[in-house]
């Protein structure tokens, strides 16, 4: 009778499955060259449920590069996958999804993923098949630096095969230092974070340079990403009167409701620090951080970990918007710039190799080789040993109210100016 | 029972008396069926073979977990609403003794039955302030225990590195049978047999369990405690073994899952995983061990594959739109990743109001809901076929 | 559900011996000690947490009110009724933007008229929403065990989440804030209109529903069905009309919680039913499941417990807070502060 059950199981997974017969994942075609060897770019981005906005955007601008550059002698199309399960990134999806895209002969390159803990389960498995992956959003500094990097490269130590050009939080953090010393001048801080990897990652670097500037940190706290009701942080705000306020977190967590209540609580007028989790949008994109804040949107300051001075920033913005018919995403030029350094990087190594395994490796040793710089949307790029990117460039920008937008301020190369 | 119940007894009585010999048969098959199936079409045409064991492994994880709910819900009818808790314990423990993080690397093999027994021990501790409490109030009291465990994970930053997580942990390994050392990150096979064998023999103990006394003190607690504790049965030990049974399963499951996906994050320990496994438990059928076993696999997969797989079938159709009076439905145009919540929603309230009692549900448990008193807006299907 | 006044004869359980005066006493005396931890913690700023704090729970606590109800009456932890309170304030969301406000309206006449229709329509439609999910998908499966319609309500919180998902925003929608924002001097209180506002909103509500429980009929038929449904069945009473006039009541009031979400935030999002319905569900809890009384009291406790850990800086723990609140009470006193023995089941 049990064996019957265990038929009846089958048979039930074989009738519910099997009517949903037909490609695996959708695949949105991308252009390549015509004929020529067929290989893909994988995507490993966040595409549903409340992080739907982060991916989506992002894996337009790989969709984007696919379209709009050729590599002679490839056909480029993508195999995308997904990270969110039940809404929400996890990381044994996304360690799923790599090992899927590792099974995928055809996957040259995988751009992604968006999410830090997804890529702590992702680089063993990147790193075992030697996989190259470039994260066009991936900000812990954990990841490429360090011993616990180290840890994470289980199979090959010595093979680097995840690289990103994000830079990392110790930077960002510091830039939102800068800010709040120099360009605020605020000489006391009230720092909270979202209790997140990248929010307490960048309030931790905050901390770290702020008071390397000589600033003082009245005060830490951490606010669970679920709040809604700041009210009691604002009226700490209150009494604390520091000079600034310092939010390591992103919109979702609700940084623009905080932002929103300190203007509620006639606080406006200290200044607000966030990192790129807040600049995500002119007051008019829905749901963006300056949306949400309303009469809080005046004094904030935020961040973007890379380069500001962009080559063409305008053409890029104008044709994504012609492909897809909406603005493109904080992280849509980052994913578009792996995008171009996969296809230069095929380029490079690809002329007359069909073997795919050997393409593969040729093209993660490409990448993974520090001496090769790449020309792209983001100006021009390099890889350090550890994999990070070589443009320690962050961009500082301030809400203006004439455009009511983030306004690009000035941008700091922290190799070039490190904080002592 | 029907002439067709009849008919039916007699295998079942064989595999009933022989449960241990069963349970290896189906390891077996499901072993050597499993990954065959996934070649034929319309399977072959979702993903590799590879990915597909891939996916039953984490499917074992789950199946597991229904298991050790099971036990708790299932047999001493105690509701528990925070089982994620135990699951995260397991994991951690095994990240403590096989990590950069403490610079232990005690063997896998050793540190299941560790992080079971230190999930058990957290199962006394969580399960000992519930034991005066009734249905539900132990219902929430174990909610709030699954909510503030990861919050701990999540901040007590020194222990456990935070919202980080400890990465880096190792992998289980053969030591050379079968020419396999450590499990890899692009192997499946390994993990797929370790869980099935893991199973197999969680399966085989709470068999045990079941004809046990335990297991008979569990059912006559389920059904009425008052009477039970007046018939001798100590209700206090009798609670505290199902929990402590129940957070040890979730401990072996919390072990493997650590290991196999080399580092652990307080996120993943949320109310989804206590709810879906209650979900796995309660639609399988609570009480019947295969069932749940069935149960927890085929939710399982419909979760990780089905629905994913619903965009490309729709799609494959190639409907074209359609109007309906003042509507038109252009079916190519919805994306059916969006309704992912809203088609399990309507799947668990459909099938709570069609087949409350699970997909394949014990006959006790048939018995209850079918032959009780009929009222005046119950639904009363008519006997099913056992 | 029961008043306060007739936990008495359970009194060889209940500490409180002082007769009716013992909960408002007991209340009285909780603020004035949730007052002094505030001023300890917070100093100058002590009475505005203290304000903030009252203000949170007395949204937890109309959501609060709408669980124990229903609990109270079919013993059925309802997980969709966060979800109603998300789509509560949807409900006012659309409703506001569509009647063309984005701001605070400075005419307290129009002001008012805009609240009475935002909260009836808002309450209204909760209410409906909410009968219409009792009798599709709690009804049928009245007399199943405990554990279907759990799960079923469960599937129908997945089901209204994705609703709003799909059909409004994936993420968080600003809302028309319409009451002004002065600061009122009310002699040594400073506190601003929309604090004021919520309050006394929510305690009027409270007082509403509970002189419409112990005075009306169909609030006896109530209390009667949550003592004993065949019973009261017996006694005439129309079961199915009870639990859904039940449904409806606590519908709304989680509607009217909509309402003040979007008011006193100003933002909505599709998953604040799921964080919010936990919370005011330990609320319920707390007071004493199936007794409005101490349904809003445990509201006011979740707000106090929140606001405290962010005084004291302990911002990170505000949910481990309190949930160990609610294990700690229940350990100690199992059903909930204003103690309440349910129908005598095994």
């Amino acid at each position: 009778m049990k064996r019957t059950y265990l038929a009846v199981a089958g048979a039930s997974v074989a009738i519910i499955v099997g009517a949903c017969s037909g490609s695996s994942t959708p695949s949105p075609s991308g252009g390549g060259g015509g004929g020529g060897t067929a290989v893909k770019v994988g995507i490993e981005l966040p595409m549903t449920g409340g992080e739907a906005p982060n991916g989506v955007p992002t894996a337009n601008g790989v969709a984007l590069a696919i379209d709009q550059i050729q590599v002679p002698g490839f056909t480029v199309t993508i195999n995308q996958q997904d990270d969110a399960l039940n809404g929400k990134h996890d990381p044994n999806q996304g360690a799923k999804n790599l090992q899927t895209l590792a099974n995928d002969s055809q996957v040259l390159f995988v751009v992604g993923p968006y999410n830090s803990n997804v890529a702590q389960a992702e680089i063993p498995v990147s790193n075992a098949a030697g996989l190259m992956q470039c994260s066009p959003a991936n900000t812990a500094v954990g990841l490429t630096k360090g011993d616990a990097a180290k840890a994470l490269r289980q199979t090959n130590p010595d093979k680097i095969a995840y690289v990103r050009v994000a830079t990392t939080d110790d930077n960002q953090g510091a830039g939102t230092a800068d800010i709040a010393y120099n360009v605020a001048s605020a000489k006391k801080a009230y720092v909270l974070d979202d209790t997140q990897t990248y929010g307490k990652g960048l309030a931790d670097g905050f901390t770290d340079a702020y008071t390397k500037f000589g600033g003082t940190i009245l005060k830490r706290d951490g606010v669970p990403d679920s709040t809604t009701d700041f009210t009691s942080y604002v009226t700490t705000a209150k009494s604390l009167t520091p000079d600034v306020v310092m939010y390591g977190g992103v919109t979702t967590s609700g940084l623009g409701l905080f932002r929103k209540q300190m203007a509620q609580q006639q606080l406006a007028t200290i200044p607000f620090v966030g990192g790129d989790g807040i600049v995500d949008g002119s007051a008019a994109t829905a749901s963006s951080f300056l949306n949400i804040a309303g009469d809080g949107d005046m004094n904030s300051y935020g961040t973007v970990a890379a380069i500001h001075d962009i080559p063409n920033p305008d053409k890029f913005a104008s044709d994504y918007k012609a492909k897809f018919s909406s603005d493109p995403g904080s992280y849509s030029a980052p994913a578009y710039a792996c995008t171009q350094i996969f296809l230069q990087a095929l380029q490079a190594v690809g002329s007359g190799v069909t073997d795919l395994a050997q393409l593969r490796e040729a093209v993660r040793a490409y990448v993974a080789d520090t001496s090769h710089t790449y020309d792209t949307v983001l100006g021009k790029v390099g890889f350090d040993a550890n994999g990070d990117t070589t443009q320690h460039t962050i961009s500082y920008y301030q809400y203006d109210s004439t455009s009511k937008d983030w306004k690009f301020l000035k941008q700091r190369d922290f190799t070039a100016e490190p904080v002592q | 029972m029907t002439a067709m119940g009849a008919r039916l007894q007699t295998p079942r009585a064989f595999l009933d008396r022989h449960q241990s010999l069963s349970i290896l048969l189906g390891a077996i098959a499901v072993t050597l069926i499993l990954p065959v199936v996934v070649l034929l079409p319309p399977f072959s045409g979702f993903g590799t073979q590879k990915d597909f064991v891939f996916g039953f492994a984490d499917a074992g994880v789950y199946v597991l977990l229904a298991l050790g709910l099971n036990v708790v819900v299932g047999f001493a009818g105690l509701l528990d609403l925070g089982y994620a808790a135990f699951f995260a314990i397991g994991a951690y423990t095994y990240a403590y003794g096989a990590s950069n993080f403490t610079g232990l690397f005690v063997p896998f093999w050793i540190m299941l039955p560790v992080g079971a027994f230190v999930a058990a021990i957290f199962g006394l501790l969580l399960g000992a302030p519930t034991l005066r409490l009734r249905g539900d109030y132990l219902a929430i009291v174990t909610l709030g225990f699954g909510e503030i465990v990861p919050v701990v994970f999540l901040n007590a930053e020194t222990y456990t590195n935070g919202t980080n997580g400890i990465t880096g942990i190792a992998q289980p390994s053969w030591y050379g049978i079968f020419g396999v050392n450590g499990f890899g990150f692009t192997n499946p096979w390994p993990y797929f047999i370790s869980i099935v064998a893991i199973i197999a023999i969680v399966m085989m103990l709470l068999y045990r369990l079941q004809d046990s006394r335990l297991g008979r003190a569990w059912v006559a607690i389920r059904e009425d405690e008052l009477a039970a504790a007046s018939m001798g049965i100590n209700t206090v030990t009798t609670k505290l073994l199902a929990f402590s049974i129940g957070a040890s399963t979730a401990g072996l499951a919390g072990v493997f899952f650590s290991a196999k996906l080399s580092s652990v994050t307080p996120d993943q320990f949320g109310f989804t995983v206590s709810f879906t496994a209650l979900a796995m438990v309660v639609l399988g059928g609570m009480g019947n061990i295969w069932g749940v076993t069935a149960g927890a696999f085929i939710i399982y997969e419909i979760q990780s594959q089905g629905l994913k797989q619903l965009q490309g079938f729709i799609d494959s159709l190639g409907i074209p739109a359609f109007t309906l009076g003042p509507i038109t439905i252009d079916l190519a145009s919805i994306n059916f990743l969006n309704y992912q919540y809203l088609l399990y929603g309507l799947a668990l309230v459909l099938m709570m109001l069609l087949r409350p009692e699970g997909l394949f549900p014990s006959r006790r448990r048939v018995r209850e809901l079918h032959e009780a008193t009929p009222d005046d807006d119950a639904i009363v299907t008519p006997a099913d076929d056992i | 559900m029961t008043t306060a006044a007739a936990a008495e004869p359970q009194a060889a359980r209940a500490p409180i011996t002082l007769g009716r005066w013992g909960t408002p006493i007991g209340l009285a005396i909780a603020l004035v000690v949730g007052y002094l931890l505030m001023v300890i913690g917070a100093g100058a700023q002590g009475q505005e947490q203290f304000i903030n704090a009252l203000t949170i729970g007395g949204i937890y606590a109309l959501i609060a009110l709408g669980y124990t109800m229903v609990y109270g009456i079919i013993e059925l932890i309802n997980f969709a009724h966060g979800d109603v309170f998300m789509v509560g304030s949807f409900v006012s969301w659309w409703l506001l933007t569509t009647m063309g406000f984005s701001g605070p309206i400075n005419d307290p006449v129009v002001l008012t008229v805009v609240l009475v229709i935002a909260f009836v329509v808002s309450m209204g439609v909760m209410g409906v929403v909410g009968v219409v999910i009792e009798r599709l998908a709690y009804r049928p499966l009245r007399n199943a065990p405990r554990l279907a319609p759990l799960i079923t309500a469960i599937g129908v919180s997945f089901i209204l989440q994705n609703i709003i998902f799909v059909g409004i925003s994936n993420s968080i929608v600003p809302s028309p804030q319409i009451i002004p924002n002065p600061l009122l001097t009310i002699g040594p209180i400073e506190i601003r209109l929309i604090n004021l506002f919520v309050i006394v909103l929510a305690v009027a509500l409270m007082v509403a529903l509970h002189l419409f429980i112990s005075r009306t009929s169909l609030g006896r038929a109530m209390r009667s069905t949550a003592i004993d449904r065949e019973a009261a069945q017996i006694m005439g009473v129309n079961i199915n009309w009870t639990i859904a006039m039940t449904f409806f009541i606590g519908s709304a009031l989680a509607g009217a919680a909509g309402v003040v979400q979007g008011l006193y935030f100003g933002v909505t999002v599709f998953n604040i039913g799921f964080q919010a319905g936990l919370k005011a569900f330990t609320a319920a809890v707390l007071g004493g499941i199936g007794n409005t009384t101490g349904a809003a009291i445990g509201g006011f406790v979740i707000g106090f417990i929140e606001v405290l850990a962010a005084v004291y800086g302990y911002g990170r723990w505000s949910e481990a807070a309190v949930f160990s609140t609610l294990v700690l009470v229940l350990i100690f006193r199992p059903t909930g502060i204003l103690g309440q023995q349910l129908a005598d089941r095994a």
